[in-house]
């Protein structure tokens, strides 16, 4: 195979890969019943979180990823304390506030040390460059791209394996009735909480991974299109299964925009697509009865 | 229920922990290239032609190296996926030149990815503006917080 399509499909899977992950955090809130824009904003700050601790302080980079994930939980968690409560409308533009708030934020955050080979760390506007801990540790493209793809696969096998557990039904038993649910002895507000925050968590692994791929981040990435998309993927795969968001990655990303076939109009047909399953399939490609009808052909529990 | 979910929640925890083990397997070298990039956009597409050059920390030229050139829209992440090419010598010393198909006008990052002396990944915001005609427009560094024009309506600033 040609040396260039090789590395331009390498980076296209890279991309769907992390991609994927924002669409997973997206997908947690909707399971509970929650519809957040603002996930980018997560994406974004452990983008820098784990970048500084890298670029900065020459972290490992699994710690630097951690790091990410901690911030991101922690902020997602901070935010949901007051969100949470709000009905459906009101927690959507809440996160699309926080979203927007958080990337003016970036915008004016400068930090810069000198490491010897010049300035290194968020210049504001400018962007966050240098972080270049797969060159420094001379970590291939293809490497990268198995370790993304390793991560991206061990959590879907935890989400998947989730589906099944008390924690799986309470999570959809929130989402779709929250009073049956909370008579159920569920605590709503705790249970929400808590995937608040691994969906952040999540969205920060993301944005974590993004900025190590590139070695450039800057706060336009992060603008609410970002996150606009990653509802979309998870509303269009389904909410059926967490497979649903990667379906939805892979027919957007994979089949509308690098094929090129459907070039100028992808954003029409992925939108209009979203649109449409709104209102004939409103939970999605891979929704509950579908995966229940594979999990009856196939021999294992579906939802009932 | 809820120490079912408790459990979950250490499980997610020591699983998070235990995924993240490959990363810490590699160990640290390296060294920095400096970057000079001019690029031209032409044509339909646009087409982006750019030269690059680079240069050691000392100073002297980076020859031998094997460039390639990419490119991705800031404002659009992981979208418009745009092949990479590989940058030819011109035969100047640490002077490179390749040419990328770019789908629309706007700001893009013009990604330098080095590899052979030493490996190094540089990149830059320029303003990729559409040319009518034969004319070539010089892709000039966008200024901070500048914004892409609106899909397909971006214009010619001057040629070269």
């Amino acid at each position: 195979m040609n040396e260039m399509v090789s590395a331009h499909l390498i980076g296209l899977s890279s991309d769907m890969a992390i991609m994927s992950l924002l669409a997973l955090s997206a997908y947690l809130l909707l399971l509970v019943g929650k519809v957040s824009f603002g996930q980018q904003a997560f994406f974004g700050l452990g983008a820098y979180a784990s970048g500084v601790m890298s670029a900065m302080f020459h972290a490992p980079l699994m710690f630097a990823l951690a790091f990410g994930m901690g911030v991101g939980a922690l902020c997602s968690w901070l935010v949901a304390l007051p969100t949470m409560s709000l009905s459906g409308l009101n927690y959507a533009v809440a996160t699309l506030a926080f979203g927007e708030m958080a990337r003016v934020a970036l915008s004016l955050w400068h930090w810069q040390i000198d490491l010897g080979d010049g300035l290194v760390g968020p210049a504001a506007i400018d962007g966050f460059r240098d972080i270049r801990w797969l060159h420094e540790n001379d970590v291939s493209p293809v490497q990268y791209f198995a370790i993304t793809v390793f991560v991206l696969v061990c959590i879907l096998i935890l989400m998947l394996r989730s589906e099944r557990t008390r924690l799986g039904v309470a999570l959809r038993m929130t989402g779709q009735d929250e009073t049956l649910a909370a008579t159920q002895g569920i605590d709503v507000g705790r249970l929400r909480l808590f995937i608040a925050a691994v969906a952040g968590a999540l969205a920060a692994l993301g944005g974590g991974l993004y900025a190590h791929r590139t070695t450039y981040i800057e706060p336009a990435i992060f603008d609410p299109m970002l996150g606009v998309h990653a509802v979309g993927y998870a509303l269009l795969g389904g909410i059926g299964t967490a497979l649903g968001p990667l379906v939805g990655v892979l027919f957007d990303l994979g089949l509308l925009d690098a094929t090129h076939w459907f070039s100028g109009w992808r954003m029409v047909i992925f939108g209009g697509l979203v649109a449409l399953f709104l209102r004939w399939r409103p939970r999605g490609f891979l929704d509950e009865r579908l995966v229940h009808r594979f999990g009856s052909i196939f021999g294992s529990k579906g939802y009932s | 229920m809820r120490s079912g979910i408790v459990a979950n929640t250490r499980v997610w925890v020591v699983a998070g922990m235990a995924m993240l083990v490959p990363f810490s397997l590699f160990a640290q070298t390296g060294e920095r290239a400096q970057l000079g990039l001019q690029c031209v956009s032409y044509g339909a597409g646009p087409m982006l032609d750019c030269l690059v050059e680079l240069k050691r920390k000392d100073g002297s030229s980076l020859d031998n190296a094997q460039v390639t050139l990419g490119a991705l829209m800031p404002s659009m992440p992981m979208a418009h996926t745009i092949k990479p090419v590989r940058a030819t010598s011109t035969g100047k010393p640490g002077q490179y030149q390749g040419t990328l198909a770019l789908e629309m006008p706007g700001i893009w990052t013009v990604d330098v990815e080095v590899n052979g002396p030493l490996r190094d990944k540089v990149g830059q915001n320029l303003m990729v503006n559409a040319c009518k005609g034969d004319t070539r427009c010089t892709a000039a560094p966008a200024k901070p917080g500048e914004k892409s024009p609106p899909h397909g309506h971006g214009k010619g600033h001057g040629g070269s």
